[in-house]
């Protein structure tokens, strides 16, 4: 079929071997790619209550299927397995180019089993794959490794790769592609450092084919003219992320020492203007018109970003607004490997438990040089890093303070808190993998735009998270990059390439919906209850001092209301489970 | 004469030029054969870009022995959203080196000589492929869209600064 190479590479690191299969295609047909396609090889693969350390659990590696043509934003990859931390599904994204490459060696998706007995590299040209040694690898930092395989193995190779952090198994390890694109969130290099997989690197030179490729290259130069090089979306390529510095802080949601606060008074030091004094160079994922990537360049640092979140967490919540400490330490959290959102978290934990005089970990908000330590101490644990690593649920517990944990199923919280807006409450608790902004976004109405209130929690809100939650399902399976607001019609017209027919919002809907239960059933599998879809207590109950969300709170009685209207919208049952009609209204062949 | 020309300072690395040269010339996304190609270094983020002068180079011409490169008239009007918007539309005429498949015996001589890798031996059907400008609207340019970077951008001659299209 156009798009899908129909094939699928299993790799069995205990074995050293690899064989390929065809790809399911019914399972193609129901869930289309990305995240969908990931989620239902997950279930096939997985057994209830499987640990996600033990060396079964798949990782899964899966383009959509636009990457490799040049539908902009579309090279994306999905990475999926049981997340080693939340335990529940884990699917974590990245640019780059490893989606498209892996297209050209003609793989639909890659399915890694087993444990290697030593660090492995998995070399990959088209049909040719080969298992060597990466003894010599072990140690290396994203860049390094990169390079050496460019230099070993081929000048045009892309490279999947973890750096120490991901080798000692860190919770929050990332998974590197192209250097700066990271799949952060879940342990996604954890799982990869527990197979004793250093790097999968990919020379794709075949073809993705699309039907009539003239008449198809023509809709696709109108769609890039009428949607995506527009107007609108200028911001990404001028600002980027760091946008949102502003934007939050002075809408009350930028976490700020330990979520204690909204309102970051050192903001405007690392905002979206103090960055673009440092500009040097914009660069841009494989198959993306947009070019997102901003490379700064502050004392003797030159590297992309840091985003948003990595400013936020890294920054205002570590009570750091010294722009080239925070640009160091991005730069090393890509090098070691680290997820940043965590990594500000737990560290945003340890100087709030510091200054509480709980336990002295030797960091407080806005030592800059205890901070940037950090990295390397987690990615190798040492110092403060061997404690920290254990992850800020485990030790706020650990001191016997939970509350002051912001986490939600073991992942830790983004760069929104909830009392700037409400919604993300309900977006926070109801997501698939532990607290994420990428299912549900209330901050877009309730703060960017001001479209919806911000201070209110109904069952207006519940909707608006089922239908983000739908839509945001589907297009990760296509896989379309958060950059790109696409919408419904959008998608239908890149997806009648697909299915060489005419295609209705309501069926792409449903699949987003599909794809939702199939996650939510994962994790009701797994042991996850209505409990379990909770937010950090403080959220809900201690309002802030200063700024525009001061004194506002939700309340716990309020937030089970909504979270109960939910789960009916949803059509599950109180506790949050799929309902028998719903599964099969949805045609999902699995059931608990 | 017109060619196409990247500017490796404005390039962001996303190969839509090549994804739209593949596509178009052969049928299916393929960059492998693409007939320009830019060299990314993702971790210094460098760019060298790679593609055909036409007769501002003409190496490929010389060194044919079998006059395989032959000049052939084209009216090039570039598409694209961005590809400075007043100037989408203009046309110019002049003349682009393309090969004659009859006469090339994929000796290999031009492969050598070819300063920026850009002409090689096709896969399949066993001679010289290189830039023919797609009959007149490069899909190199018209994927190069970003307003705000346009680095394919389509040149007279290589030594004249006054651009026919130009961001």
């Amino acid at each position: 079929m156009d798009f899908y190479q129909g094939r699928v590479l299993r790799i069995d690191l205990s074995a050293g071997t690899s064989t390929v299969e065809p790809l399911n295609e019914k399972w193609r047909d129901l869930y289309v790619g990305g995240k969908g396609l990931m989620l239902r090889y997950l279930w096939e693969l997985t057994t209830p209550g499987m640990d996600p350390w033990s060396p079964e659990n798949p990782l899964l590696i899966v383009p959509g299927p636009f990457a490799g043509t040049n539908v902009s934003t579309a090279s994306r990859v999905v990475l999926g397995g049981k997340s080693p931390a939340s335990g529940t599904i884990l699917d974590s994204y990245c640019g780059g180019s490893f989606g498209s490459i892996l297209k050209f060696a003609g793989y639909d998706m890659i399915i890694v089993q087993g444990c290697a007995p030593e660090l492995t590299s998995v070399l990959i040209k088209d049909d040719v794959v080969r298992f060597e040694s990466a003894a010599k690898y072990a140690g290396m930092m994203t860049a390094q490794i990169e390079a050496a395989l460019r230099q070993d193995f081929d000048p045009k190779v892309t490279v999947l790769s973890i750096g120490p952090a991901g080798e000692n198994k860190l919770l929050w390890a990332c998974v590197s592609n192209d250097q700066y694109h990271k799949a952060g969130r879940g342990g996604t290099g954890a799982l990869m450092g527990s197979k004793n997989l250093k790097a999968i690197a990919v020379v794709g030179t075949g073809k993705v084919e699309v039907g009539d490729a003239r008449a198809f290259l023509e809709d696709i130069e109108r769609i890039d003219t009428d949607y995506i090089l527009t107007d609108a979306n200028y911001w990404v390529h001028e600002e980027g992320t760091p946008i949102l510095v502003d934007v939050t802080s002075g809408g009350g949601c930028q976490p700020t020492r330990n979520y204690s606060e909204g309102t970051f008074e050192g903001a405007s030091k690392i905002n979206s203007e103090s960055f673009q004094k440092f500009r040097v160079k914009k660069r841009a994922c494989y198959q993306c018109t947009l070019a997102c990537r901003n490379f700064h360049r502050i004392n003797d640092v030159e590297g992309e970003g840091p985003e948003y979140e990595t400013i936020a967490l890294c920054g205002s919540n570590v009570g750091v607004d010294d722009i080239g400490a925070l640009m160091e330490f991005n730069h090393l959290c890509d090098e070691y490997g680290l997820d940043t959102i965590s990594t500000g978290n737990v560290l945003g934990l340890a100087m709030d438990m510091t200054e509480k005089g709980i336990h002295d970990f030797g960091v407080r908000f806005g030592d800059v040089e205890a901070y940037l330590k950090v990295p390397e101490q987690l990615a190798m644990r040492t110092g403060i890093g061997a404690e920290l690593a254990i992850g800020t649920r485990a030790l706020a517990e650990k001191y016997g303070h939970p509350e002051l944990g912001m986490q939600i199923k073991g992942l830790e919280a983004p760069g929104y808190d909830p009392r700037g807006s409400f919604g993300m409450s309900i977006a926070y608790a109801t997501s698939d993998r532990g607290a994420c902004h990428m299912r549900s976004f209330p901050i877009g109405p309730e703060v960017i735009e001001g479209t919806m209130p911000a201070d209110t929690l109904d069952e207006s809100k519940a909707k608006f998270s089922v239908d983000f939650q739908n839509h945001y399902a589907f297009k990760f399976c296509g896989i379309w990059c958060d950059f790109w607001a696409i919408d419904y019609d959008q998608m239908r017209m890149l997806m009648k390439h697909l299915w060489k027919r005419e295609v209705s919002e309501e069926e792409l809907a449903q699949v987003g919906e599909r794809v939702w239960n199939l996650g939510r059933l994962f994790n009701v599998r797994e042991g996850f209850v209505r409990a379990d879809d909770n937010v950090p207590k403080v959220w809900l109950e201690k309002p802030f001092t200063k700024g525009l969300s001061a004194g506002k709170i939700i309340g716990v009685e309020r937030f089970n209301e909504v979270l109960g209207e939910y789960y009916s919208l949803r059509g599950w049952d109180e506790n949050g489970v799929p309902t028998e009609a719903k599964l099969s209204e949805l045609g999902i062949d699995v059931r608990l | 004469m017109p060619h196409v020309m990247i500017s490796s300072k404005k390039c962001t690395g996303c190969h839509m030029c090549e994804l739209g040269c593949s596509a178009w010339h052969e049928g299916g996304f393929q960059p492998s054969r693409a007939r320009l190609f830019t060299d990314v270094n993702p971790t210094t983020a460098v760019i060298k870009g790679h593609s055909c002068l036409q007769t501002g180079c003409s190496k490929c011409q010389e060194a044919c022995p079998e006059n395989a490169i032959v000049t052939k008239q084209i009216t090039v009007t570039p598409s694209g959203a961005f590809a400075n918007k007043e100037k989408v539309g203009e046309s110019v005429t002049g003349v682009v080196l393309v090969v004659d498949e009859d006469k090339c015996t994929n000796c290999g001589d031009c492969y050598d000589v070819c300063p920026y890798g850009v002409i090689h031996e096709h896969p399949e059907r066993k001679v010289a492929y290189k830039c023919d400008l797609c009959d007149g609207d490069p899909q190199c340019i018209a994927f190069c869209q970003n307003q705000y970077v346009l680095a394919v951008d389509l040149k007279v001659d290589k030594a004249d600064k006054t651009l026919v299209v130009e961001a």
